[in-house]
């Protein structure tokens, strides 16, 4: 098995330029100097471990007890050597002193943001991502949208439990903790797609809250934030149940599927059938309709869906838990007006298992979101 | 002088604490600390078995990307009944509970422990506790992690009910620790025989009292803490949850305030162990036995003040971060120092390749692995890359199975035929043995490789074209091999309880007292107080074909022992 | 255990001088009863340090939001809290007079001393029970019962108020101190002004203050981003308690008198935590209280039926170890709570 040890030796010339055989290929400026301390103390361990292994192996073999042995060991080996213990307490004391100096440096770079970074602003929640760029009001699911070459720093929050952003290209990571700010930030070296994984468990679908960090040359990466911006304002009330289960549906998949069956919240197939019809009843034994009569809080039965997406924790739908996070801040008005066509249109716009019908037929849609009424 | 008859006295049926009286109820209320400490491995090994289960599981669901037998739910509560069964219930109380209790009265000569009610009381708390473990699973289901990290553990809509059991049972068990600790440390003050100072107990003895030290000062505040966490999480009263003001990363420190303590309330004992295997095993006198005390002190001492290295990425200042990774550094000097004074007892020494022995090797090697891997860990801006990877958890299982839990099972190689008076099967132990180091290599080492590749931990499934899924393969055979090494274990010796050969009083050549009384020992241990000598001269000892087993060599004399004749 | 009376020359089956009540295990009364008397030092430790724990949670909290302290503690009553700190130290003098009347062998005057002690221990319950009812009756309960659980969306704003808070508290460190107000209304004139369509903000329990390790930077750092924060976070901020100004223009130990808690316009944010953590301390303290009774009456029991003598007494002298802890304990809950 130490053979993998053995070939990590091996490519140790590659060690200083990132990645090697232990790392992935780093693609930020902090990787290389992490890489190269953790090269450094691979090193001295490589060297403790050949010289612990070497000797217990060798004494095991050397001194194995002859047959007729059995009697009549000697007592005079040397019982006790103190130069020989301090020796082999203070070089490994100097030995981790050095590796302690060199993380701490390191460190302390990484935890400097520098003044003029890119801002992005980042929210956990169960259990997806949310990326909003105040230089450009745009706000991104899923996908981490950033420039080559330039600092940018994540300000990051929770809005439930506690997450963490880890990024293995950039070698960065920091937990995000509900009531309160942490910070990172990064300057990516290569464009690319990287991946990015929340790394401190928080519940079901923890292994599938991931994202992509699409790093984009300086021009590009302005034009993409550009058309991002602009994105829902330009489309048609008409677009707006496609935009929605393209662009914002990914935040509610985790929860929400399309097929009818139930996850951690209730499908959205057939949800508003029901919600028209006042059918949904709640966990106090209430139901919809007990609300929808006329002067109700919901006569316009549109606003019980916006209700539930910006007040989840309002009615808390039978045989479900009240983990729906408010969505509260982080939805613009036009996108809660999509995502509430998009549930009143849900048939036309999947087929039966839930499979996103290309071009779907929105002609005669009822694109009214109730607002107003 | 004379061939002593003593330590060739063969038990009689009559005569052992096994057969001394019967029925149930002679065992289940027993004051006797060899019973006590026979149950106590019954129990810890049960666990053992059911927290094996749980990983099998959770090794098999990771064979593919997108998970093979588990929804998410169910893996998340496999892992953490893996982790909370493992740590709680098989391995802070195997070594202390289990083969100290049977063991460190007979090595100081007594009769029992100092208080045997309590000892009794620890071990029916340690059934509560596990009871309420176990009833977590049926009782709503615990998906929180072992570590029960708040705001998950006390939000009522994201973990599960079996929360508040799970944290009463880890309560529990804490105080089954705290007074098996407190019944050990003043056993060791006041019990101890005429002429064994300090510096003349066996080392497994010192490794104990500084364990029972770290358990009597670490358990309360983890009590206090998953106290706290029950009532936050039943009453809401905003110590932890951040919606009523409080503090989530407070928790942290809270746990890891214990807990770190408690990773070394596992390994050190097994290092006691593991000097006692191989200075037996070499029959070579023990090499710098001073050193190797103080280092089992010192990092008691040193464990208090590195909880923070858990929390390098949770948001704490900087500050405190370099300090705790400085201070991080500190444990190593110690660990390194017992691991050189190991190697050098073997130097020039007589060593016997017998199972225990191996167990002995095994453990120095994996132990190197798992404290090494530490490094990069305390180092911060590695750990930065490294924390919540699989890096972690193949670092904590080669010190915490590899190291500590090896160190027990050498250990019950080494006592099992003072317990049991029969020997198993060398031969099947040893390719236990070489099936199991196999196995524990492919399984974890691979480990090491997914984690610094950025695998996270606690994932039910994982990207597929991410380059994960060959080492998962690798590790989850390698974990077929572990569990049918430790199948083969549990048949060998079980089958030499009924079969086995009957074992000498001291087959391998020890010298701590335990070796002088019969194989398996009578129900007061000693009919007269043994008296004391240098517990790692084996040159008084030869090798009696007859008995199988050691004797007192008749033409040398014991240097401080008190003649027979 | 059924013998009747044990006497150190008794007879026993060990032969010499082996008296009844020392287990086998031991060699002699002395090694016993050392070996007992420093398992109960070992465990009086941990007792210390599971209140210590609690300790350092009052300590943390207190520093965070001292301003919970001062408004709670004045409706605890000092005059109740001194009467059982009084009660407590005679009954731990009480307990003490019993061992020193043991180890003269004087048995009448042992029992006599744990009757009074026991009288303390009730009495100290019984003004308990006066004081946590009274408590309860004006609506003082720990926990999520004071009042209803905030959502955990509505987070948001009380960290806006605190990093109006800090920002006040600096500007005014930087200018004087009458000026506290006025820097105030600069640090509110800094924030972004709230957008039209905002809500008010009605659930002031959702406090969170200036934890432990979240640095001034980064308080300041999110009032520079909250441009970009939830609206809810915009709410209507002039509505809110101003807990920091709460402790200036209001006399400690000034007569408060509340049918509820919650009426009181005064409130500081979060005032049930400091109810919590008075009745887990109070509360644990007083479970050993309990269990010290309960001792004290088991170690009566074994004195009438003349179990000990002027020889053995350890159980009486261990129980009176554990008492005195517990009477430790409650002199520092006291100044705690009711004085600072
Ligand atoms: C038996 C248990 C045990 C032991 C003994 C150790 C020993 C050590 N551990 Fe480990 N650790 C755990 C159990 C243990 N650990 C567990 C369970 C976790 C994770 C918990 C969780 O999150 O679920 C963990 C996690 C953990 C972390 C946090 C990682 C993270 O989450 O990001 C860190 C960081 O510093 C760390 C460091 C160390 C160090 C420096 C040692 C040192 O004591 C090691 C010292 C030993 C040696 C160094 C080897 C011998 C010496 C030589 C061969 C000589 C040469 C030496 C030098 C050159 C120095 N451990
Ligand atoms: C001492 C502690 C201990 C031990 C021994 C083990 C043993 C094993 N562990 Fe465990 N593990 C932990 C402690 C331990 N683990 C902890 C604390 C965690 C963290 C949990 C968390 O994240 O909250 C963890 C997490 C963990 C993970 C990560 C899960 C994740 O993060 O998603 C994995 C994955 O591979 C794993 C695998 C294994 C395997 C394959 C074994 C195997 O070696 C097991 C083999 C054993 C058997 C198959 C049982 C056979 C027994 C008998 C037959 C009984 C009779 C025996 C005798 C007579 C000797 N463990
Ligand atoms: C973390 C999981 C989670 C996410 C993410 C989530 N939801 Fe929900 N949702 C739930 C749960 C659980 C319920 C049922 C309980 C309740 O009513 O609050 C629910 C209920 C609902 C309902 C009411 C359903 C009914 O049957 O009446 C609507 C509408 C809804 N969600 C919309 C959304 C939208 C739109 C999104 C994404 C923008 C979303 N949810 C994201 C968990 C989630
Ligand atoms: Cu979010 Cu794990
Ligand atoms: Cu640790």
């Amino acid at each position: 098995m130490s053979i993998f040890g053995f070939l990590a030796t091996v490519k140790l010339g590659e060690a200083t330029s990132g990645g090697g055989f232990w790392m992935p290929e780093g693609a930020s400026t902090v990787a290389a100097e992490v890489d190269e301390v953790f090269y450094f103390i691979n090193n001295i361990n490589y060297f403790f471990f050949a010289l612990c292994t070497f000797v217990l192996v060798y004494f095991a073999i050397k001194y194995r007890l002859k047959p007729n042995h059995h009697s009549g060991f000697s007592h005079d080996a040397p019982t006790h050597n103190t130069p020989l213990e301090l020796t082999w307490s203070i070089v490994p004391l100097f030995l981790v002193g050095v590796m302690f100096w060199l993380g701490m440096d390191g460190y302390l770079r990484l935890n400097e943001s520098p003044e003029d970074a890119y801002p992005v602003s980042v929210t956990g929640q169960k259990w997806s991502w949310t990326f909003q760029h105040p230089e450009y009001g745009v706000t991104e699911a899923g996908e981490l949208t950033v420039p080559l070459g330039r600092p940018v720093r994540l300000l990051m929050t929770s809005s439930d439990v506690l997450h963490s952003l880890f990024i293995p290209a950039f070698r960065v990571k920091n937990d995000v903790v509900p009531g309160r700010y942490s910070s990172l930030w990064f300057e990516a070296t290569r464009p690319g797609q990287y991946r990015l994984y929340c790394s401190e468990y928080c519940g079901k679908d923890h292994s599938k809250m991931l994202a992509v960090v699409n790093v984009l040359p300086e021009e590009e990466f302005q034009a993409q934030l550009g058309k991002l911006a602009r994105e829902y304002e330009d489309i048609e009330d008409r677009d707006l149940p496609v935009y929605a289960l393209t662009r914002l549906y990914n935040r509610c998949a985790s929860c929400h599927s399309l097929d009818g069956k139930s996850g951690t919240g209730p499908s959205f197939k057939g949800l508003w059938e029901r919600t028209k019809n006042g059918t949904t009843a709640f966990t106090d034994g209430s139901t919809l309709a007990d609300y929808m009569r006329p002067g109700g809080e919901f006569e316009v039965p549109e606003n019980y869906i916006r209700d539930s997406i910006l007040n989840p924790q309002h009615y808390i739908v039978q045989n479900y838990l009240g983990a729906m996070p408010t969505f509260k801040g982080q939805l613009k008005e036009r996108q809660i007006d999509a995502l509430v066509l998009m549930i009143k249109n849900m048939d036309r716009l999947v087929d039966e298992q839930g499979n996103p019908i290309e071009s779907p037929d929105l002609g005669d849609a009822d694109i009214s979101t109730g607002a107003g009424q | 002088m004379t061939g002593d008859p003593r330590p060739l006295e063969q038990p009689t049926l009559t005569d052992n604490y096994l057969t001394y009286t019967r029925g149930f109820l002679s065992w289940a209320l027993t004051l006797d600390h060899k019973r006590i400490g026979l149950m106590y491995l019954c129990s810890v090994l049960l666990a053992f078995l059911l927290g094996g289960i749980f990983a099998l599981l959770v090794r098999t669901q990771l064979l593919v990307p997108e998970g093979l037998i588990m929804d998410q739910d169910d893996y998340n509560q496999a892992f953490t009944l893996h982790g909370g069964i493992m740590v709680f219930l098989v391995i802070i109380p195997s070594t202390p509970a289990a083969l100290g209790n049977f063991v460190l009265p007979i090595m100081l000569g007594a009769k029992d422990v100092a208080f045997p009610r309590l000892n009794l009381m620890s071990y029916y708390l340690w059934v509560i506790g596990a009871i309420f473990m176990v009833y977590s699973i049926f009782g709503g289901g615990l998906d929180t992690g072992w570590t029960f990290y708040t705001p998950y553990s006390i939000d009522q809509n994201s973990a599960m009910g079996g929360v508040i059991p799970a944290v009463t049972g880890a309560f529990i068990l804490g105080f089954s620790s705290i007074f098996t600790g407190m019944n050990f440390i003043v056993t060791i003050h006041r019990l101890r025989p005429k002429g064994m100072t300090w510096f003349r107990m066996p080392l497994f003895l010192w490794s104990i009292y500084a364990t029972a030290v770290i358990q009597v000062l670490a358990t309360p505040v983890l009590g206090i803490t998953l106290a706290l966490l029950a009532v936050e999480r039943a009453f809401g009263i905003g110590i932890f949850d951040p919606t009523l003001g409080g503090d989530p990363v407070l928790y942290q420190h809270f746990f890891w305030f214990y807990s770190h303590p408690a990773v070394y309330i596992m390994i050190l004992p097994a290092m006691g162990i593991v000097s006692e295997l191989i200075a037996v095993h070499s029959h070579r006198h023990i090499f710098g036995y001073s050193f190797i005390a103080w280092s089992s002190v010192a990092i008691a001492m040193f464990s208090f003040i590195v909880w923070g290295h858990h929390m390098f990425t949770s948001g704490q200042s900087p500050l405190v971060n370099v300090v705790f990774s400085f201070i991080t550094f500190s444990v190593a000097i110690p660990s390194a120092v017992k691991v050189f004074n190991w190697l050098a007892t073997m130097y020039k020494g007589a060593i016997s390749w017998n199972t225990p022995m191996l167990y002995g090797m095994g453990f120095i090697f994996l132990f190197v692995i798992g404290g090494l891997t530490g490094l990069y860990l305390g180092t911060l801006s590695t750990d930065i890359h490294l924390h919540d990877t699989y890096f972690v958890v193949a670092h904590f299982h080669y010190v915490m199975m590899g190291s500590a839990l090896i160190g027990f099972i050498g250990g019950l190689h080494h006592w099992w035929p003072k317990m049991i008076g029969k020997m198993y099967n060398e031969n099947a132990g040893r390719v236990a043995f070489v099936l199991f180091f196999i196995g524990y290599n492919m399984t974890f080492f691979t480990q090491f490789m997914l984690g610094s590749h950025g695998m996270p931990r606690r994932y039910a499934t994982y990207p597929a074209d991410a380059g994960f899924q060959m080492y998962h393969i690798i590790s989850t055979i390698g974990s077929y091999m572990m569990a049918i090494a430790f199948f083969m274990m549990a048949a060998y010796f079980i089958s030499s309880i009924f079969g086995g050969r009957r074992a000498a009083a001291n087959p391998w050549g020890g010298r701590s007292l335990e070796w002088q009384c019969t194989s398996p020992p009578p129900h007061d241990n000693f009919s007269e107080q043994p008296e004391v000598g240098d517990c790692y001269d084996f040159s008084v000892l030869r090798w009696d074909e007859a008995t199988q087993g050691y004797v007192w060599r008749e033409d040398v004399d014991r240097p401080g022992e008190k003649s027979h004749a | 255990m059924t013998q009747m009376h044990v006497q150190s020359d008794g007879h026993d089956e060990h032969g010499h001088d082996h008296p009844e009540f020392l287990a086998h295990h031991w060699d002699n009364p002395v090694q016993q009863f050392e070996a007992g008397k420093l398992g109960m030092w070992l465990f009086l430790a941990t007792e210390v340090l599971l209140f210590g724990g609690l300790f350092c949670a009052y300590a943390i909290w207190r520093s965070n939001h001292p301003e919970l302290f001062k408004y709670g503690s004045q409706f605890l009553d000092t005059t109740w809290g001194a009467i059982n700190t009084a009660v407590l130290l005679v009954s731990s003098m009480t307990m003490a007079m019993a061992v020193t009347f043991a180890a003269r062998g004087k048995m009448k005057a042992v029992a006599v001393s744990l009757v009074l002690t026991l009288l303390g221990a009730g009495g100290f319950m019984a003004i308990k029970y006066v004081e946590y009812s009274h408590k309860f009756h004006e609506g003082f309960y720990p926990g999520m019962a004071f009042y209803e659980k905030p959502n955990a969306s509505d987070l948001w704003m009380p960290l806006e108020e605190t990093a109006i808070a800090q920002k006040a508290e600096i500007a005014a460190a930087e200018a004087s101190d009458s000026a506290h107000l006025a820097a105030e209304d600069v640090a509110r004139a800094e924030m972004p002004s709230p957008p039209a369509d905002s809500q008010v903000w009605n659930q002031p329990e959702a406090g969170i203050g200036p934890q432990g390790l979240t640095t001034n930077n980064e308080i300041m750092e999110m009032a520079e981003f909250s441009a970009f924060l939830p609206s809810s976070v915009l709410g209507n901020i002039e509505d809110q308690p101003e807990e920091l100004a709460f402790a200036e223009h209001h006399k400690p130990g000034e007569e408060v008198h509340l049918s509820h808690p919650l009426q009181d316009p005064e409130r500081p944010v979060n005032a049930q935590k400091f109810f919590t953590i008075y009745f887990m301390m109070t509360g644990l303290h007083g479970i050993h209280v309990v269990i010290g009774g309960i001792v004290i009456v088991w170690l009566l029991w074994l004195t009438m039926r003349g179990r000990f003598s002027a020889a053995y007494y350890t159980p009486i002298d261990l129980g009176g170890l554990y008492w005195h802890i517990v009477d430790v304990i409650w002199i520092f809950l006291f100044p705690l709570f009711y004085l600072i």
